[in-house]
């Protein structure tokens, strides 16, 4: 965890001309991110490791005082899970933030930005399975 | 300038947070003591006003712990909830109130919930996405212990690997938390209820025989004796979850027939999105199923509204200390006004007076903004210790960095405040000081 | 650093006090460099007045004051405590010492707030002058624990140690008994002749008139030149 952590923020570091540039790109829906069939997108694999800003909903926590949200493309009271069967449907977004962050309605919507982060990573605390993350995130009110 | 900031590490950002904050303080000094050696005539002014002195810094100290120690606090109760609610991802229960099934199931506050009934029960165990599900029956206890009906299954969920002994295999087993004064090979006579109200010997002659010990979770649960929950059943009299056809092994797969309820149920999906989608699932009329994480959030965002109110409240009460102290400072000027007409007199330069009243006030502040804070950490610290004694949720109080941020703006503010009666005793008038 | 002695020059001087109450008038007056003139007169007719002016304490109404080739008359304040800081030095009439301050702390005061080129030398001269006053080897004891000639002794070396050029001095001997006045007088006279310094010293006390190169008396805020002493 500590060693990832240390990877992510030095890639963090080094990356901040590319986080400058993203700055300036519009904010990506989460679709952008993968391709029809499911994997990932050509644009998602030219971002990974690079910063970007997505846009979503922050899905209710499963845990608090935490770093770890869900960010889904529509608010979690339509429910993004019952539409579809897919183990990982291509509307969610693992979200690590940088510092534990603050609960917003799950009908608000927020810019998520952080680095990307591709292949699959099982969480050592809560032992869930991502696919996609924004890693050393922070979120703002869109 | 903004992205720059942000990528950098947080503990880069908290120093610079730090740094700008004290920046206001750093400038004046260094612009007020510039050319002054004010340091000997600094210190003989505190040994000369030692007491005064004293119960100045002690009053910005006691302000200021006021403020830390409601930030460590707050920051420690928010882990300390949050950590002991860590195994719970999903609880679903019947229908009532969040909070109540929240705290009765992952704090084992005693309440009254309706009951689940087999049949729901058995659909959830049957669910694809369900990777671990463990009924949950409160109820009774033993001596201040609750005694909580569940599977082995649960068990060592809780406690991921027991610390001794083994997983309860028969009825009348019981696995014992960490801070429970029972040790393997150690019988207990369970009481019907909680508390006062407990009837002992409601449940007969049954005994549980302690068989496991768990590790230390740092949640209420290190107080709980945990046995199988088909115990918890049969000595109220009711069926035992299992059909005519038993094998006696004790455990899931219950018989939805006879299966008497339970107040609760912990789930565990084998996924995040299942996880997410078994809530959805669940929330129906017979059924209400919620992350104790989010309903946390929640209580933590109020607690925060609170606690900000609150640091309103202490911030402005350090300062009218500080105001209060700056005004003692003032009449104490008055008291020392002759020895700084002396030195206007030898030819000090006025800025010099004033570096010197400056320097005095900023060392009382500095002094009891650095003892506050230290104060205000052993005073999370001992309420720490005594929420930690009350529910055996493990607070922990630390020096984070929005106590330090804190502490910061208030040395800049107050000592930008002080350059007040410090400009006030250069302008005394110098021939009639110096008479005395 | 050490100033020379320095002609003092007076001339329409006029001080007011509050109310418009004139305190001082001094039409001219002129003090040659190097020499020792004591102020003398009924108390309240302006002795202190005409000292403190003459330091640059009071701001006058009217007029010049002159030493050497600067009137410090128009100076605003912080000139005139830069000069004072420079070119003075100032003996009180109570033996004003910070208590908790040892006694070269003390003698050595004005390093507190000189130029960081003036520090060393200003703390060499404080030692030199209270070794001359006898008071070497004191330590750090602090002040207080002085008897009153010896912190009125230790307040000399203080007015001695920036080596100014002009010493001023309101009524030094005046809270000593009779053989720490004598010496003190004797000292203050010794001393400012030696290294040819101006002494202006308000006293009535005649140790120091015995002393003096000349008299001033002041009444009703007026001088009346005395016979030399």
């Amino acid at each position: 965890m500590h060693r990832r952590r240390f990877l992510t923020l030095t890639t963090g570091l080094l990356g901040a001309p590319s986080v400058l540039r993203a700055a300036e790109d519009d904010t990506l829906k989460l679709r952008a991110l993968y391709a029809k069939d499911g994997g990932f997108s050509d644009l998602a694999r030219d971002l990974e490791g690079k910063g970007l800003t997505v846009e979503g909903y922050m899905a209710p926590p499963l845990k608090a005082d935490s770093t770890f949200f869900v960010l889904t493309k529509i608010p979690m009271s339509v429910c993004p899970f019952c539409e579809t069967e897919a183990e990982w449907p291509d509307d969610i977004l693992a979200v690590y933030t940088r510092r534990v962050y603050k609960v917003a309605p799950f009908n608000r919507r927020i810019n998520v930005s952080g680095t990307l982060s591709l292949g699959s990573y099982r969480d050592p605390d809560t032992g869930f399975l991502s696919l996609v993350r924004i890693e050393q995130a922070r979120y703002s009110y869109a | 300038m903004d992205e720059i900031y942000h990528a950098l590490p947080n503990w880069a950002q908290d120093v610079l947070v730090t740094l700008g904050l004290l920046t206001p303080l750093l400038v004046v000094g260094l612009i007020v003591l510039r050319g002054f050696h004010v340091g000997p005539l600094l210190l003989g002014l505190l040994r000369r006003q030692v007491w005064i002195s004293a119960v100045f810094t002690a009053l910005i100290a006691v302000s200021v712990a006021l403020g830390t120690g409601l930030i460590a606090q707050e920051r420690g109760l928010r882990q300390g909830t949050a950590r002991a609610a860590d195994k719970f991802d999903l609880v679903i229960a019947a229908p009532g109130s969040e909070i109540t099934a929240m705290l009765a199931a992952v704090y084992l506050q005693p309440s009254d919930l309706p009951l689940l009934d087999g049949a729901t029960y058995a659909e959830i165990a049957a669910h694809p996405r369900v990777s671990l599900v463990a009924p949950l029956g409160f109820g009774d206890s033993w001596r201040d212990a609750p005694v909580v009906g569940t599977t082995a299954g649960f068990v060592d969920h809780l406690s991921e690997g027991l610390a001794a002994g083994r997983p309860f295999t028969a009825e009348d087993e019981a696995i014992a938390g960490a801070r429970v004064a029972l040790e393997i090979g150690d019988s207990f006579a369970p009481a019907h209820g909680v508390g006062d109200a407990a009837e002992h010997g409601a449940h007969g002659d049954f005994a549980y025989r302690v068989v496991g010990k768990m590790p230390m979770t740092g949640s209420p649960w290190d107080r709980a004796l945990m046995v199988p929950i088909e115990s918890v059943w049969s000595v109220h009299g009711l069926a035992n979850g299992h059909g005519p056809d038993w094998d006696g092994d004790i455990g899931p797969p219950f018989s939805p027939a006879h299966f008497p309820g339970t107040p609760a149920a912990l789930v565990r999906a084998e996924s995040l999105g299942a996880t997410y989608s078994l809530q959805a699932e669940f929330s129906t009329a017979q059924t209400m199923a919620f992350f104790p994480g989010s309903v946390l959030a929640r209580l933590h965002a109020l607690m925060g509204d609170i606690r900000q109110v609150m640091s309103v409240l202490a911030v402005i009460t350090q300062v009218l200390v500080t105001a209060g102290v700056l005004a003692g400072l003032m009449m104490l000027t008055r008291l020392l006004a002759r020895r700084l007409a002396l030195l206007r007199a030898l030819g000090a330069p006025r800025r010099f007076v004033f570096a010197l009243t400056w320097s005095y006030a900023a060392t009382l502040i500095l002094t009891g903004a650095a003892i506050g804070l230290l104060l205000g950490i052993a005073a999370s610290f001992a309420i720490a210790a005594a929420i930690t004694a009350r529910t055996d949720i493990v607070v922990a109080a630390t020096l984070g960095w929005p106590e330090i941020h804190l502490v910061a703006g208030f040395v800049s503010l107050t000592g930008l405040l002080a350059l007040l009666p410090a400009y006030l005793t250069m302008t005394r008038p110098v021939i009639t000081d110096l008479r005395g | 650093m050490t100033g020379h002695a320095q002609k003092l020059e007076v001339s329409s001087l006029t001080v007011t006090g509050d109310g418009g109450r004139r305190l001082l008038c001094v039409d001219s007056l002129t003090i040659a460099a190097g020499s020792a003139v004591v102020v003398r007169g009924p108390s309240g007719a302006g002795k202190s007045t005409f000292l403190y002016a003459l330091a640059g304490m009071i701001a006058p109404e009217t007029g010049q004051i002159r030493w050497g080739e600067t009137d410090i008359a128009p100076l605003p304040e912080p000139a005139r405590a830069a000069f004072r800081r420079r070119n003075m030095g100032f003996v009180f009439q109570e033996h004003l010492v910070f208590e908790e301050l040892s006694a070269p702390e003390n003698a050595a005061i004005a390093a507190l707030y000189s130029g960081r080129a003036d520090r060393g030398r200003i703390r060499d001269r404080a030692a030199a002058e209270l070794a001359r006053l006898g008071l070497d080897g004191v330590g750090t004891r602090r002040s207080d624990t002085f008897s009153g000639g010896e912190r009125q002794r230790i307040a000399v070396a203080r007015a001695l140690a920036g080596g100014p050029g002009i010493i001023l001095a309101d009524e030094p001997t005046a809270s000593l008994d009779r053989d720490n006045a004598d010496r003190l007088a004797r000292d203050l006279v010794t001393l400012a002749r030696t290294e040819g310094r101006t002494l202006i010293a308000v006293s009535h006390d005649p140790a120091l008139h015995e002393r003096a190169d000349r008299l001033i008396d002041i009444v009703d805020g007026r001088l009346l030149e005395a016979a030399d002493g």
